[in-house]
C-alpha cells in the first residue's frame, strides 16, 4: 500500500480497525474530533459500530460493559473529557479489563483551550481515577508512531487484561503526515477462547467481572493481584528512544511526545555550534524508564538534566525521582497551548551551560 | 527558479476566487502562495478569508503578520477569537464578497462539512465572476482515484451551492513531496478534469521538488509554492 498523507486523528481511527477493534464509543472534542467523524463512516463499512454515548461519563461505562463481553473496545477523548471517565477508568482497571483510551491533550485546567499541551502527564499515569490502580501509559511522537502505538496498545491490554492510554498532545492528532499501515489487517480476537470474557453461560460455570470486595481479604487479594500484574508491565514494557547519546553530551534533554521532536531540532542546530546535546524520549511514561533516566543521567560528561514539557512541570518529579540526586535536574516549559519553541531550547541549554 | 516557470504561472481574471477541497488537500498554502503571487504582480489589493471554520490548528490566519506586511489584507477572527473552538464568521466576509474591486481568496474549510458556511453567503456572490476550484491530492486516502475525487466534489457543490469552475492539481505528502507524487497528481486531475468536464487550473507543487523535474510534460499553468503552515520542529529557512 502506497504512502498516505493522514491527519493523526483519522490515522488514530484506521489504525483501531487495523488493530481489529471495531466497537468505539466517543464523544466529540477539539482537538480530538476527528477521529469520531472518520469513524462515524468507516467503522460500518467493517461491520462495526461507533457509539455517540450522550455524555463522557456514558462513554466510560459503556467501555466497561462492553470490555466485559471480551471484544477489542476502545475510545478517543481530549483532556476535560477524559477527567469525566475517571470513575469508570478505575472500574475497568478493578475489574481487569482491556480497554483502549486515547487523549489528544488541550490546554488545561478547566476548560481550557484546545491547543497543544502535556498537562495530563499526571492524570494518565498518577491514577486520575480512585484507587491503587495504574494504566500503561504510551506517548507517539508522530503520525506513524501514534498508528504503531495503537495496534500495540490493543496488544498490551489484552496480554495484561489492563486498561492503555495513549496519551499524544494535540498535535498529534490535527497535524497531517505520511503514514503507512499492516498489509494484513487483524481479525478480532476471539472471546470464545477467553476465559474470562461474558459470551453466555452454556455449557460452563458463569464467570464474574466486577470491581466491588466488600470482604478486605478480598479486596485486598485483588489489589495484589493486580500489583504483581504492575510489576510484570514494569519488567517487560519499558519503551524509550535516544537520540544524538554520546559520551560528549553535556546536557541530557528527557522530553516525549511532539516536544522530543522540538528537541531533536534544537539539538541538531547546537550541534552545528559545537555543544553537544543528547535526548531521550520515554515512550512508555508507564511503565517509566527508572533505571535508563538513571543511568543516562548518571553518565561522565552530562553536566546536567533538562526536562522539557507543555505543562509546568510533570514528569520532572519522575525524572528527579529516578536520578535521585546524583545530577541537577532542571525545567523548561510552555503551557495553554504555546509550544516551546527550537530558539527557546537553544537559549535554556546555553543559559544552563553558562 | 521562480522566473523560470513564471510564464506559465495561473492566470484567471475572476475577482473571487475560493479554494476548496478535502481535508489535507493544500487548500490553505495554495490560498497564501496565490495571494503572495497576486499581490507580487497585480495592482489590484489582495484579500485572503480564512473561512475555515472547522480546523482548530495550521489556518491561514497563523500566517497574518506575514501577508499584512506583504500589504495582503487578512479577514479572520483576531485575538483569543483565533483561537476559540467556535464557528465564527466575520461580518466583514460578507461585505468583503459584495464588493466589485479587489482580488478576494478564500481558504475555504475541508470537504461539505467545511464548506457550510461557504454555501451560506454564496447567495451573495456574482457568479459571472467567481472561481471555485478543487483542490486534488491523490495522497490523501478519499481522493486517491477520480471516482472518490468526484464523490467528494458532489457534495462539496451541494454545501457550496455553487459549481466548480476548475480544478487545481496538488498532490503532496508535505515534506516527504517528489517528483513521482507531483505527476501522479497531474494524472488523476487530468482523468477528473476529462470526466466532469473542468479545466486543470493549474498545478502547485513546493518550489524546491518542481525545480528538479522536468515540467515541460505538464500541460498547465504551474504556480510554485513555499510552505508557509510549519509544524514547531520546522523552522523557517
Amino acid at each position: 500500500m502506497a504512502k498516505k498523507l493522514m491527519k493523526g486523528n483519522e490515522a488514530i481511527g484506521e489504525a483501531a480497525v487495523a488493530a481489529g477493534a471495531i466497537n468505539y464509543f466517543a464523544y466529540p472534542i477539539t482537538p480530538q474530533s476527528e477521529v469520531a467523524e472518520y469513524l462515524c463512516w468507516r467503522l460500518p463499512e467493517v461491520g462495526g459500530a461507533f457509539v455517540q454515548a450522550e455524555s463522557e461519563v456514558a462513554v466510560g461505562n459503556m467501555l466497561f460493559g462492553a470490555a466485559s463481553t471480551g471484544k477489542r473496545v476502545f475510545t478517543t477523548s481530549s483532556s476535560p473529557g477524559i477527567s469525566l471517565m475517571q470513575e469508570a477508568i478505575s472500574y475497568i482497571a478493578g475489574a481487569h479489563l482491556p480497554v483502549v483510551l486515547v487523549n489528544i491533550m488541550r490546554g488545561g485546567p478547566g476548560l481550557g483551550g484546545i491547543l497543544p499541551a502535556q498537562s495530563d502527564y499526571f492524570q494518565a499515569v498518577k491514577g486520575g481515577g480512585h484507587g491503587d490502580y495504574r494504566l500503561i501509559v504510551l506517548a507517539p511522537s508522530s503520525v506513524q508512531e501514534a498508528v504503531d502505538i495503537m495496534i500495540l496498545a490493543f496488544d498490551l491490554a489484552e496480554k495484561y487484561l489492563t486498561p492503555v492510554m495513549i496519551i499524544g498532545d494535540g498535535m498529534i492528532g490535527q497535524m497531517m503526515e505520511s503514514v503507512e499501515f499492516p498489509e494484513k489487517y487483524r481479525k478480532d480476537n476471539d472471546p470464545e477462547k477467553s476465559d474470562w470474557a461474558l459470551t453466555g453461560t452454556e455449557g460452563r460455570k458463569a464467570r464474574i467481572i466486577k470491581s466491588l470486595f466488600l470482604d478486605p481479604q478480598e479486596l485486598e487479594d485483588n489489589c495484589i493481584l493486580l500489583d504483581e500484574k504492575y510489576k510484570k508491565i514494569r519488567e517487560n514494557e519499558v519503551r524509550y528512544e535516544l537520540y544524538k547519546v554520546t559520551d560528549k553530551n553535556r546536557i541530557l534533554i528527557i522530553a516525549y511526545g511532539t516536544m522530543a521532536r522540538i528537541c531533536q531540532t534544537a539539538i541538531d542546530e547546537l550541534e552545528s555550534e559545537g555543544i553537544s546535546v543528547g535526548l531521550m524520549r520515554p515512550i512508555s511514561l508507564y511503565p517509566f524508564p527508572e533505571k535508563e533516566v538513571y543511568a543516562e543521567a548518571v553518565k561522565g560528561n552530562i553536566e546536567k538534566v533538562l526536562t522539557i514539557e507543555m505543562s509546568t512541570g510533570q514528569m520532572v518529579e519522575d525524572i528527579r525521582r529516578c536520578v535521585m540526586g546524583k545530577k541537577p535536574v532542571e525545567f523548561f516549559g510552555h503551557t495553554g497551548g504555546i509550544v516551546p519553541t527550537p530558539i527557546e531550547v537553544k537559549d535554556k541549554i546555553k543559559e544552563l551551560l553558562g | 527558479m521562480a522566473d523560470a516557470l513564471s510564464v506559465r504561472y495561473p492566470s484567471t481574471s475572476k475577482r473571487i476566487i475560493a479554494i476548496v477541497g478535502g481535508f489535507g488537500s493544500g487548500k490553505t498554502e495554495i490560498s497564501v502562495n496565490l495571494a503572495k503571487y497576486l499581490a507580487a504582480t497585480e495592482k489590484s489589493i489582495v484579500s485572503i478569508i480564512d473561512l475555515d471554520l472547522v480546523n482548530p490548528y495550521f489556518r491561514s490566519r497563523e500566517v497574518v503578520d506575514e501577508l499584512e506586511a506583504l500589504g495582503i489584507k487578512m479577514i479572520a477572527p483576531r485575538g483569543g477569537q483565533s483561537y476559540a473552538d467556535l464557528p465564527i464568521l466575520l461580518p466583514e466576509v460578507k461585505g468583503a464578497l459584495e464588493q466589485r474591486d479587489g482580488r478576494l481568496i478564500l481558504d475555504i474549510g475541508g470537504d461539505a462539512q467545511g464548506t457550510k458556511a461557504f454555501g451560506s453567503l454564496t447567495d451573495t456572490i456574482d457568479i459571472s465572476d467567481y472561481e471555485m476550484l478543487m483542490v486534488l491530492n491523490s495522497r490523501r486516502p478519499q481522493t486517491d482515484n477520480p471516482d472518490g475525487c468526484i464523490k467528494i466534489m458532489e457534495r462539496i457543490e451541494l454545501s457550496a451551492r455553487l459549481k466548480f469552475t476548475g480544478l487545481i492539481a496538488n498532490s503532496h505528502m508535505i515534506d516527504e513531496t517528489d517528483e513521482a507524487v507531483v505527476i501522479e497528481g497531474y494524472n488523476l486531475a487530468r482523468k477528473v478534469g476529462e470526466a466532469t468536464g473542468l479545466p486543470l487550473v493549474f498545478l502547485s507543487a513546493k518550489s524546491d521538488v518542481l525545480s528538479g523535474m522536468d515540467t515541460s510534460l505538464l500541460e498547465c499553468p504551474i504556480l510554485p509554492m513555499t510552505r508557509s503552515m510549519l509544524k514547531p520542529w520546522e523552522e523557517k529557512k
